[in-house]
């Protein structure tokens, strides 16, 4: 699903990935963990498209394609989903309208027919539903207002909607409390399917309570220091990442 | 009534109205009245003067602009706190592309027997070019010791991270800054202006 070989990358003059691999493969939910500044968060950027990070160095294949050659739209309708850390307010921005925007222009990347309003309105109360999202919620502008763990509640709702192959949690777990962390739990586990993937971001193993990772990766230092099975969160949580 | 440039009187009780040339409004709130008119200029020159004459008069003043081309705009909407207990909101917001230009004077006035008045006015414009240009001048004639008062101005291009969070979801930039520039608009306006807002961005974004 995701191959990245020996990836450099820098934000302004500093240099942050420092020749990083990583193998995802197609049904896996790999775990990156690692101490606060090692370069995480810019992974998963780097991976989207965000125009402040430039690569110097390496590639990135997704499905086989060439990523770095994609704008963040072409990767996005391509199947990568990222659940930010930090959701960006849009005032004026009905959730429902940019949900629809989003899954209408994915359709059409895919050369399938748009859905029209009455089919839309099912597919949206359906998965909002299931994830304990009230109609008001969807009422309101994109994430204005909402507490912490409601954006993301409501990233992880936008994950289910457009149906991504490869998600990705950055710091889905940074504040969340006991209950929205089973939230995006549950939809994790709900989406765990053979074709798609997950690369969860995180420094601790509160969401991994709820979602068992098939592999986990160490990093440190703008690399993957090693990469292994469930067991090295519980070697992580009990001697620290200095071990590494 | 005559104005060019689309305007509606969206609700009013108790209000005395007065257009007497293009662009041109006076508004007479008496008491216990109240006034909401939403004005969307594009190349007029705009001019209102709301006088809340009576105790307990409110009034709301929405104004959008869409300047783009070389046209040049002046933009005054003056509120005036004639008596005690009145309340008013302008809210001012504006796109302009190209070489436009646009200059608005807000005012506040309110004198200093009218005690425990409110009286609050927001601007907000994005820049669709480097050569546009917006100039926003706050005025608040404040002579009365017990009111509330705010005001707020801001004039930039569109949030990058907004735009990226968008063409994260997979959005082209040109969909992304036509969301965002209609919805700045949306927003503030009655959706009977929703189409002209929708045209222009189409055009301009």
């Amino acid at each position: 699903m995701l191959e990245i070989k020996n990836l450099h990358a820098k934000v302004g003059d500093k240099e942050i990935l420092k020749g990083l691999n990583l193998t995802i493969q197609t049904g896996e939910v790999h775990a990156i963990m690692g101490p606060n500044g090692c370069g995480k968060s810019t992974l998963s950027s780097v991976i989207v498209g965000h125009p402040s990070y430039t690569v110097t160095e390496g590639e990135i294949l997704f499905k086989g394609k060439n990523l770095l050659k994609m704008a963040p739209d072409e990767r996005a309708n391509s199947g990568i989903f990222l659940a930010f850390q930090y959701p960006i307010e849009l005032p004026g921005v009905g959730m429902a309208q940019f949900l629809k925007t989003a899954l209408n222009t994915k359709r059409k990347f895919l050369g399938q027919d748009p859905m029209d309003a009455v089919q839309f309105m099912k597919y949206m109360n359906l998965r909002a539903k299931a994830l304990d999202i009230s109609p008001e919620m969807l009422k309101r502008s994109v994430n204005v207002g909402f507490s912490g763990g409601e954006k993301k509640r409501l990233e992880t709702f936008q994950m289910a909607m457009l149906e991504p192959d490869l998600c990705i949690l950055d710091e889905m777990d940074s504040g969340l409390d006991v209950d929205a962390l089973k939230v995006v739990g549950q939809a994790v586990s709900v989406m765990r399917e053979k074709h798609r993937s997950f690369m969860i971001i995180t420094h601790h193993d509160d969401l991994l309570q709820y979602v068992k990772p098939d592999k986990v990766s160490v990093m440190r230092d703008g690399q993957v220091l090693t990469t292994g099975s469930a067991d090295l969160v519980k070697e992580i949580e009990a001697k620290g990442y200095d071990k590494f | 009534m005559t104005n060019s440039n689309p305007f509606l009187i969206h609700e009013q009780k108790g209000t005395d109205i007065q257009n007497p040339m293009d662009g041109q409004w006076v508004f007479n709130v008496q008491k216990d009245g109240f006034l909401r008119a939403d004005f969307l200029q594009m190349d007029q020159n705009l001019n209102v003067l709301v006088v809340l004459a009576g105790e307990g008069a409110k009034c709301q003043i929405n104004c959008g602009y869409l300047i783009n081309k070389c046209n040049k705009i002046n933009i005054n909407i003056k509120v005036l706190h004639k008596v005690k207990n009145t309340t008013s909101i302008q809210q001012i917001k504006g796109l302009v592309a190209d070489s436009g230009c646009v200059d608005f004077v807000g005012t506040i006035e309110i004198p200093k027997d009218s005690q425990k008045c409110d009286g609050r006015q927001n601007h907000r414009a994005v820049l669709l070019s480097p050569k546009a240009i917006v100039s926003a001048t706050p005025q608040l004639e404040i002579w009365a010791d017990d009111v509330q008062c705010a005001h707020g101005s801001a004039v930039g291009p569109l949030d990058k991270n907004q735009l990226f969070y968008l063409q994260a979801r997979g959005l082209t930039q040109k969909e992304a800054r036509r969301l965002l520039l209609q919805s700045f608009l949306g927003d503030l306006m009655s959706t009977e202006f929703d189409a002209i807002i929708s045209k222009w961005v189409d055009e301009n974004v």
